[in-house]
């Protein structure tokens, strides 16, 4: 086909080359070898699942101490970091304890997180997690606007080891996630 | 009566048998293409229906079965139903002519039957050409019919390409024709018994190697294949002629595609590559003592013959990127038809010069 140009005369090799679809046998050859050297790159998906990296930022969660109490405060600090505006949070005192606030109601729009981790990072108490699930496919898009209930079941489903509530807490004040010197360290 | 009645039978047979195996290869192929394209890609083509993914064609055939059979608003509701059965018939027709085997023969109530060659007419070749052609209004009819500008467009461009590359496969078979001296496809597959030297690929006064590369190369354009497959070209037109086919009508067309790759498989098997002729003269089954049963290597060598030349479309797919449509044209009328032409000439010199040393 290169003989049509007819900007310059074709050397002899390169009027060889076309008469004898030179290029286009090489690249059938290059496609036979790849034939007859089968190694797909394939991974069948569904009966077969790759590894995930330890960092994998999966599905988010939120997480409890180890005597079943939300680690949630309800500072709405995740909501103010979230890009994406996925999270919303009301947040209410706790009643009888007019210093210690809970989130009274948690809702995450899934459809709308890109996974970025900013609430995980934001978080003073270490109350949201990311999971390494993924495969979040859903019929009805509504099925992913969760509440706070399925966010404590996904978190106790991938955490089933809790942090421990630290003795010396009390129960007003809530620790964040900074070290401190005067409280022991946090057992394994 | 009851002979008429029964060569009626016979004849039913055949052309049911012949319906079977093109439909049946039709599905294989469809599961081949997409195997060897996977692996050629390095990946491994469908994989989820059965044991590696070998009833896939069946999953396909069920799945469009069942697809709603939508018509565009604005069609030609005549042309639009016609178009898919317009461009399969005229495939299916062509296989009339094929001769699967030798020409044995065996009795059955009296009167003798050829089983591997239904019909044997004095101007088989030209008969395939014809009915090829006809495909083409299938092509164009459905594309105009669907009231679409891709459909339409796609439709264009395959009539064009049709009409300019089957002048060259009509060309290039032409030394084929002088070499044997006839137009019925049995006749051409007998002259070229004895041995792979006698094929008219390489057959001596004048080997048709020239021909038969501009044959392939004609047919693969003529079949609107990669890398000549402009009228369906997805990039471009969505999907050609057929985008606003849907269900069993579409599948008309994937069947119309891929019959019209064997039946042009099984042209070429059968003008240049022998046939069902062995490649070695005579045949191991007639040469340890079971001549009836050589029918069977024969067929197996058509096959052979016909599927490494259906391999060839799967590679070259493979391979290949599409051409530009003033490439197609340029290629097709500065390139191909005069390679055909000269071959033309040089053959008939040759055979003339033949015949005169004699």
């Amino acid at each position: 086909m290169a003989s049509t140009t007819t900007t310059r005369r074709l050397s002899l090799s390169e009027w060889f080359k076309t008469i004898t679809f030179y290029e286009i046998l090489v690249g059938m050859k290059a496609t036979m070898s790849h034939l007859l050297n089968y190694r797909p790159v394939t991974l069948q998906y569904p009966h077969e699942k790759r590894t995930l990296p330890d960092n994998y930022r999966g599905m988010l969660a939120l997480l409890r101490y180890d005597d079943g109490t939300e680690k949630c405060v309800g500072c709405d600090l995740c909501e103010a970091a979230c890009p994406s505006r996925v999270i919303r949070v009301v947040s209410a005192e706790v009643p009888g304890e007019p210093t210690k606030r809970y989130s009274k109601e948690y809702y995450m729009d899934m459809t709308r997180c890109l996974f970025c981790g900013m609430c995980v990072d934001a978080c003073p108490v270490d109350a949201l997690g990311m999971t390494r699930e993924f495969e979040w496919a859903v019929y009805d898009k509504r099925q992913l606007h969760l509440n706070k209930q399925q966010l404590l079941a996904i978190g106790d489903r991938s955490f089933p080891i809790r942090e421990k509530r630290l003795e010396l807490q009390h129960p007003n004040v809530a620790f964040f996630n900074v070290a401190f010197k005067h409280v022991p360290s946090k057992p394994d | 009566m009851t002979e008429f009645g029964l060569r009626l039978a016979i004849s039913l047979t055949q052309i049911a048998a012949v319906m079977g195996i093109v439909v049946i290869t039709v599905l294989i192929l469809t599961l081949a293409e997409r195997k060897v394209l996977g692996w050629m890609q390095d990946r491994m083509g469908p994989m989820e229906v059965g044991p590696y993914g070998i009833l896939q064609p069946f999953a396909d055939a069920i799945k469009l079965f069942f697809k709603e059979d939508i018509i565009p608003a604005g069609a030609n509701k005549f042309l639009f139903t016609m178009a898919p059965i317009l461009c399969l018939i005229p495939t299916f027709i062509g296989f009339a002519v094929i001769p699967w085997g030798p020409n044995w023969t065996f009795e059955i109530g009296g009167i003798s039957v050829k089983p591997f060659i239904i019909s044997d007419i004095n101007i088989g070749i030209l008969y395939i050409l014809a009915f090829a052609s006809l495909a083409a209004y299938g092509i164009i009819l459905g594309g105009w019919a669907s009231n679409s500008k891709y459909s339409l467009l796609g439709g264009l461009r395959s009539a064009a390409q049709i009409i300019s590359y089957e002048l060259n496969v009509g060309l290039s078979i032409v030394g084929v024709l002088i070499l044997a001296g006839s137009l019925s496809l049995v006749k051409i597959t007998d002259a070229q018994a004895g041995g792979f030297w006698n094929w008219f690929l390489f057959a001596l006064p004048a080997p048709q190697i020239f021909a038969f590369v501009v044959y392939v190369i004609s047919t693969v354009a003529e079949t609107n294949r990669v890398p000549f497959d402009l009228p369906e070209a997805e990039s471009e037109l969505v999907a050609g002629f057929f985008t606003e086919y849907s269900g069993l009508r579409f599948a008309f067309f994937f069947l119309a595609e891929y019959a019209n790759m064997m039946l042009v498989s099984c042209v070429a098997a059968a003008l240049f590559l022998g046939g069902w002729n062995a490649p070695y003269p005579g045949t191991i089954l007639g040469l340890i003592g079971l001549p009836s049963f050589a029918w069977v290597e024969n067929t197996m060598w058509f096959a052979v013959k016909t599927y490494s030349f259906l391999f060839l479309f799967f590679w070259l797919r493979a391979t290949l990127p599409r051409l530009r449509y003033d490439q197609l044209m340029r290629f097709g009328w500065k390139v191909m038809l005069p390679i055909a032409l000269g071959n033309i000439v040089v053959t008939s010199i040759a055979v003339f010069v033949h015949q005169q040393m004699k």
